[in-house]
C-alpha cells in the first residue's frame, strides 16, 4: 500500500518534470482562472461593505410636538429601544438641533444670529440595527412610532431608501450573474487546456491500458497531478491577489478622489484565503477527473 | 489456449472486417497470421487483447470466454498478453528503462523485482547497454528490439505481433524474428501478423491465411 503511495507520487512528480511545458500551462491557466473569480469576489465583498457602510445613514427621526418632560423621556426612549429592529434612540433637543445646524451652516452660521431658540423642533433619532436597516424594519418602526402622540412627524428618507434598495438588489443580481459566468468561463478554460495536455500524452495513456494497467492505476497519478497543480496555481493565484492588492488597491484607492471617506479596502480572511487554495485543488482534480475520462477506456 | 468459435465483427452494415471464423490455437504453437492490407489480421489481433469486441461469437483465452469481461477484468487479460505494433507504441519521454519497466509497474511489481526483471529482459534483446537512452536516440530495430523486451518482461503466456517488420529492413527483420523464436522456445504462444512471405518461407510454421476477413488458409507446414 505505501509502496503504492509512493509510487503514485513519483510518477506525479516525474509526469511534471518530462512535460515542462504542458505543465506549467495547466498551472496558469488555473492560476488566471483562480485569481480573475478572487478578484472578482474581493470585488464584491469591498462594494458589499461599502454598501453596508452607507447602511448606517439609514434611521428614522421622530419630531416630538413638544420636548418631553425629563420623567417621561428616559421612559420613551427605554420603550424605544425594545423595538426589535431598533438599535439605539438617541434624544436632540432643541438647543442641540440649532447647535448641529450652526455646525453646518460654517461661516454662514451667523446668519442664524438673534433667531429664537425654539426655531427648530426636538426629536428622537432612531438607529436601526443592521438586519433593519430595509424598507421593511423602517416601515414597521415607523408605524409603532406614529401609535405615540407625541411625535407629530417622522422622517425616514423614503426616496433614499428604495434607491439604496434598488441598488443593493442590483449589486446582488450583478454579482450573481458575473459570478456565474466568471466560475463557469474558468471552469470551462480549465477542463479543456487539461484536456489538450491529456490528448498530448494520450499515447502513455493508451500505452498503460495495453500493458495490463488498471483504470485507478492509470488515473490515479494524473489525479495527484491535477491536484498539485491546482495546489500551485491556488498558491500562485493568492500571491499575486495579495501583492497586486497591497501594490496596487490600498494605495491608490486611497489617492482617488472617489473613495468615500474613511472606507478601508479588506483582503480576503484567512479562512477565505484557504478556501481559494482549496478551490485550486478541487479545480484541479475535477479537471483531470473529467478529462481522463475521455482518454482511459478499457 | 486460443479458440475462436464463429467470430464475427462488423463496423456498420457496409463494413465487416471478420467473417463467421473459427480458429483453435494450441498452448505453446507458433502462427503466422496473413493476407493482404484490410483482410482484418489487426482486427482479430486486437480481439485477442480485448480492445476490440465482437459483433458475434465467442472467443476463450485459456478456458476464460473474454467476450464476457467486463472494463475492468481487461487489465487482467492483458497482463497475460504481450503485444508488439509495427509503430513500436514507445513513450518517447522516457528511457529505455522506464519503457519496459512500465509493464511491469502497472502490475504492481515491488521495485527491485522490476530492475532485475527489466535487466533481463534487455538483456535477452541485446539492449542492456542502452538502459539510459530514449527510444528516440535509437535505430527502428533497435526500437522494436525494446517493444519484444516490454512485451515478454512479464511472462506471458500469449504474444502477439502486429506487422512486427512493418518498418524494418531485412537483416533487422531476421534478427526480430530471432527474438520471437526464442519467446516460442521457451514455451509463450506466438501469433504473428504479416503480409511478408519470405518469413514463413525462411521460419516455416502454422499459417494461417485471411482474405476479405474471412479465414481462406489453414496451413501446417
Amino acid at each position: 500500500m505505501l509502496e503504492n503511495v509512493r509510487y503514485f507520487i513519483r510518477r506525479a512528480l516525474r509526469n511534471m518534470r518530462q512535460w515542462p511545458v504542458l505543465c506549467t500551462a495547466a498551472i496558469l491557466t488555473m492560476a488566471v482562472a483562480l485569481a480573475t473569480v478572487a478578484t472578482f469576489f474581493l470585488v464584491v465583498i469591498n462594494i458589499q461593505g461599502l454598501a453596508s457602510s452607507w447602511s448606517e445613514e439609514v434611521q428614522v427621526v421622530a419630531y416630538f410636538q413638544q420636548p418631553p418632560s425629563r420623567n417621561t423621556l428616559a421612559p420613551l426612549i427605554r420603550k424605544v429601544e425594545k423595538f426589535p429592529e431598533v438599535k439605539q434612540a438617541i434624544y436632540v433637543s432643541k438647543t442641540e438641533a440649532l447647535k448641529r445646524f450652526k455646525t453646518r451652516l460654517g461661516n454662514d452660521a451667523g446668519l442664524l444670529e438673534g433667531v429664537s431658540r425654539d426655531l427648530l423642533p426636538a426629536s428622537l433619532e432612531v438607529t436601526l440595527k443592521p438586519a433593519a436597516r430595509n424598507r421593511d424594519g423602517v416601515t414597521r418602526v415607523v408605524s409603532r412610532l406614529k401609535e405615540d402622540a407625541r411625535f407629530n412627524d417622522l422622517r425616514f428618507g423614503q426616496e433614499w431608501l428604495e434607491r439604496f434598495e434598488n441598488f443593493v438588489n442590483l449589486l446582488k443580481f450583478v454579482g450573481l450573474l458575473l459570478g456565474g459566468f466568471f466560475l463557469f468561463a474558468a471552469l470551462f478554460i480549465v477542463s479543456n487546456t487539461i484536456k489538450l495536455t491529456l490528448y498530448a500524452r494520450r499515447d502513455e495513456l493508451e500505452i498503460m491500458a495495453l500493458v495490463g494497467a488498471t483504470k485507478r492505476f492509470i488515473q490515479i497519478p494524473f489525479l495527484l497531478e491535477g491536484a498539485l497543480q491546482g495546489l500551485i496555481s491556488g498558491l500562485l493565484a493568492l500571491g499575486f491577489l495579495g501583492l497586486s492588492f497591497k501594490l496596487l488597491v490600498q494605495k491608490s484607492l486611497k489617492s482617488f478622489w472617489l473613495a468615500p471617506v474613511g472606507f478601508d479596502p479588506v483582503f480576503l480572511a484567512t479562512n477565505q484565503q484557504f478556501v481559494l487554495v482549496c478551490c485550486g485543488v478541487l479545480l484541479g482534480l475535477l479537471g483531470s477527473l473529467f478529462s481522463l475520462r475521455k482518454f482511459v477506456r478499457l | 489456449m486460443i479458440q475462436l468459435f464463429n467470430v464475427t465483427k462488423s463496423y456498420g452494415r457496409e463494413s465487416v472486417a471478420l467473417r463467421e471464423m473459427t480458429v483453435h490455437v494450441e498452448k505453446g504453437e507458433f502462427v503466422y497470421v496473413t493476407g493482404p492490407s484490410g483482410a482484418g489480421k489487426t482486427t482479430f489481433l486486437s480481439m485477442l487483447y480485448g480492445a476490440t469486441k465482437p459483433t458475434r461469437g465467442q472467443i476463450l483465452i485459456n478456458g476464460t470466454n473474454i467476450t464476457r469481461m467486463t472494463g475492468r477484468q481487461i487489465p487482467y487479460l492483458r497482463r497475460k498478453i504481450g503485444v508488439v505494433f509495427q509503430d513500436f507504441k514507445l513513450l518517447s519521454s522516457r528511457t529505455v528503462y522506464e519503457n519496459v519497466a512500465f509493464a511491469l509497474e502497472a502490475q504492481g511489481k515491488k521495485r527491485y523485482e522490476v530492475s532485475k526483471k527489466v535487466y533481463q529482459a534487455l538483456k535477452e534483446v541485446g539492449l542492456e547497454h542502452r538502459l539510459q537512452r530514449r527510444p528516440i536516440e535509437l535505430s527502428g530495430g533497435e526500437q522494436q528490439r525494446i517493444a519484444i523486451a516490454r512485451a515478454l518482461v512479464v511472462d506471458p503466456l500469449i504474444l502477439l505481433a502486429d506487422e512486427p517488420s512493418g518498418n524494418l529492413d531485412q537483416e533487422v527483420t531476421y534478427e526480430i524474428m530471432e527474438l520471437f523464436k526464442h519467446a516460442h522456445a521457451r514455451g509463450t504462444t506466438v501469433l504473428l501478423a504479416t503480409h511478408d512471405h519470405s518469413l514463413y518461407k525462411r521460419f516455416p510454421k502454422r499459417v494461417l491465411g485471411l482474405e476479405d476477413g474471412r479465414l481462406i488458409m489453414d496451413h501446417q507446414p
